[in-house]
């Protein structure tokens, strides 16, 4: 199947990515036979766009499927359905689901990852020059003495000293080697970068290092990134707009501010709630949900948030949610969005 | 449970450890010269980065350092109940103690017990969770295995497993993550220690999992008045929980206060920057953050003087690189070790 490119005039104001509908199910196979007895809903209908320059924070707890998502949307595995639509450099929009392998190559410069874990994403008998040098050659750079050049530059961008090219990976830091993977990422000069929790597994005193040049460098380079984490409070500082996900969909989506100060999801309102701050004086005014996430292979019947929401209602147990705006951009899949009076982050 | 301490007389006292790791490279000094107190029934939080000690410190307490780990110096006071559970307590040094001698077991487990970061790795795969809570009641407690399973059951209920006398069969597989570190816990108190000791209970576990655990914990420290040592680097967690706190780099206590000084008037230099540097939910969104210049140096090349040093935006030339600053005094149980308070 070839790609189906719209015309430019018409994708000229396209967000850089729009992601409509998108499915990721995996089979459970059981028996001899390996036969499929169901499946596991990891991406169930997932829509959201983002602008070129912008940060979309997509956060979740483990297994709501935000990393599903993510590799999805590079392609690493392979979506079930939906559409990724992405605007290229030269303007035309191409669905990304509808590439083949060849296709594919070509407009993977285009997009990059960061990986959370900077000890195993590097090959550790790699040079920084080969590790961050190989993909310019992969992509046609086979001038050595060019490469060299790019490299150099690279690594003082991301704030390592170009003397340091000819070392293997273990002689850094857990911050050194997040920032040798973020130099990996920029090589080819990608419009998307898509950041798997890349501050999660440093050191909480080198997180603020990376999360600072993170934003230098998407002002530099005009980056468009998904950021993919957990931490809420480093999602806050990062995002422009945040997606929040509960078991394979999103549940609310909006400015990182609206979302903050003033959830409409209880989902929302019980995360926001949960995260412990840093100051012994709020303590203790914290939403203890019940139970535990749902199952994405079963999961209940009407709003999946509905076993555990303090605000549950009979239809929240037979419907499932329709998404609602209640304010222009912030969207929330809940039947009680306009009622509720949830409280935020102050 | 808990009273029969003598007032103003530490459960723990910590004094001058020093844990080291001989390796052929060179001699790790994980733990270097750290000292603590802890009071019964008191939550003392310790945070540090990767390779401060915290770990390593609450390992040494236990006697279960690995080889090739060992106390060369220091003592480790531990305040034992006596024989007859009454009135009256002991105090011994478990640093002199043989790490598998019989006065070592009959503490470890019993009168201090730990709760590690991965439920999955601390409960065998072939055993039932039930089995090995019964296995840990019958060492410690004199019972028959009947009696030992009817607490376990009651344990697991405590901790809010729901139908625990069906769950006490499962494997630890066949738990969720909350579970595990659930049945954890019922496992680490089942024998009534006044020492629990918690590293990283809640790292592994999803944000509404560790508001769970974290509640549970205090509720239950509340019924039965033991000590919680909390060792974590989320200083979200510190705050939340602890009512002291002891702030570890690079082997060493390098401030200890009770948890509202530590966060409203820090006095080390390191604790002030650390507090600077982390994302705050009540920050505004994409407000740029204070950052620690470098990095925690590597082990191997650990700085002179104060280890602190090269990261300092108050460090003295010839004085933080040559000397190391002892504990000082600075406010009520508020202890610092930094020249700019000497």
């Amino acid at each position: 199947m070839s790609a189906v490119r719209e015309p430019r005039s018409a994708a000229a104001h396209a967000p850089l990515l729009r992601v409509a509908g998108l499915r990721k199910l995996f089979p459970i196979r059981k028996g001899f036979l390996k036969r499929t007895v169901g499946y596991v809903r990891a991406v169930d209908g997932v829509d959201f766009h983002i602008d070129e320059g912008e940060t979309l924070g997509l956060v979740g707890e483990s297994g709501c499927g935000k990393t599903t998502t993510a590799r999805c949307i590079l392609r690493a595995i392979d979506p079930t359905g939906g559409e990724i639509a992405m605007r290229l450099a030269d303007g035309s929009v191409v669905d990304l689901t509808t590439l083949g392998e060849a296709e594919l190559r070509a407009i993977r410069r285009e997009m990059q990852m960061i990986f959370q874990d900077p000890f195993t994403s590097l090959n550790p008998r790699m040079t920084l020059l080969d590790l961050v040098g190989e993909p310019l050659l992969v992509h046609g750079m086979k001038s050595r003495r060019e490469r060299e050049q790019r490299v150099a530059d690279l690594l003082r961008r991301v704030g390592l000293r170009p003397e340091y090219m000819r070392r293997f990976p273990h002689a850094f830091s857990g911050g050194e080697r997040q920032r040798i993977g973020i130099a990996r990422a920029l090589a080819l000069q990608p419009r998307l970068v898509v950041a798997d929790e890349p501050v999660s597994a440093l050191d909480v005193s080198v997180q603020a290092q990376i999360l600072n040049l993170l934003f230098d460098l998407q002002e530099e380079f005009r980056l468009t990134y998904l950021f993919v984490a957990h931490d809420l409070s480093v999602v806050r500082y990062i995002s422009n707009r945040v997606a929040v996900m509960y078991v394979g969909r999103i549940v609310e989506l909006g400015e990182t501010e609206e979302i903050f100060t003033a959830p409409k999801h209880p989902y929302t309102a019980a995360l926001l709630s949960a995260v412990p701050e840093p100051d012994p004086r709020t303590r203790g005014k914290r939403i203890v949900l019940p139970g535990e996430v749902a199952n994405p292979a079963a999961p209940p019947s009407g709003c999946y948030f509905h076993p555990r929401c303090p605000h549950a209602i009979e239809v929240c147990r037979t419907q499932t949610p329709a998404f609602q705006e209640t304010s222009p951009g912030h969207v929330v899949g809940c039947h009680r969005a306009h009622e509720l009076r949830l409280a935020g982050v102050e | 449970m808990g009273d029969v301490m003598q007032p103003r007389e530490p459960l723990l006292s910590v004094r001058n450890l020093h844990t080291y790791f001989a390796q052929d490279e060179g001699t790790v000094k994980a733990v270097d010269g750290v000292s603590l107190e802890m009071n019964a029934g008191a939550t003392l939080g310790i945070v540090g980065e990767s390779g401060c000690g915290k770990s390593v410190t609450a390992r040494s307490i236990l006697r279960i350092v690995d080889r090739p780990g060992r106390i060369v110096d220091g003592e480790i006071w531990f305040r034992r109940l006596s024989a007859n559970g009454g009135a009256g307590s002991r105090a011994v040094d478990l640093a002199k103690l043989e790490p598998n001698g019989e006065q070592m077991r009959s503490i470890r487990g019993a009168e201090i017990a730990l709760i590690f970061q991965e439920p999955m790795s601390s409960f065998s795969p072939v055993h039932s969770v039930g089995n090995q809570i019964i296995e840990a009641i019958l060492l410690h407690q004199e019972i028959d295995r009947r009696g030992a399973r009817a607490r376990a059951i009651d344990m697991l209920r405590r901790v809010g497993v729901s139908s625990p006398d069906q769950r006490v069969d499962q494997l630890a597989h066949q738990l969720s993550g909350g579970l595990r570190q659930r049945a954890m816990i019922a496992m680490a108190l089942s024998c009534s220690p006044t020492l629990l000791i918690a590293d990283e209970p809640t790292t592994a576990l999803d944000v509404t999992t560790q508001t769970q655990i974290l509640e549970l914990m205090r509720q239950l420290q509340q019924e039965d008045g033991m000590a919680i040592m909390l060792i974590t680097h989320d200083l979200g967690v510190i705050a939340e929980m602890a009512t002291d706190v002891a702030v570890m780099y690079l082997g060493r206590v390098v401030e200890q206060a009770p948890v509202d000084a530590i966060f409203h008037a820090p006095k080390h230099p390191y604790t002030r920057a650390l507090l600077r540097s982390i994302p705050r939910m009540r920050a505004r969104s994409r407000e740029r953050l204070t950052p620690i210049a470098g990095s925690v140096p590597h082990p191997y090349d650990r700085p002179t003087g104060c280890p602190f040093h090269p990261r300092c935006p108050d460090f003295i030339a010839g004085t933080c690189d040559r000397q190391t600053p002892g504990p000082r005094a600075v406010g009520d149980r508020h202890t610092v070790s930094c020249f700019l308070y000497e």
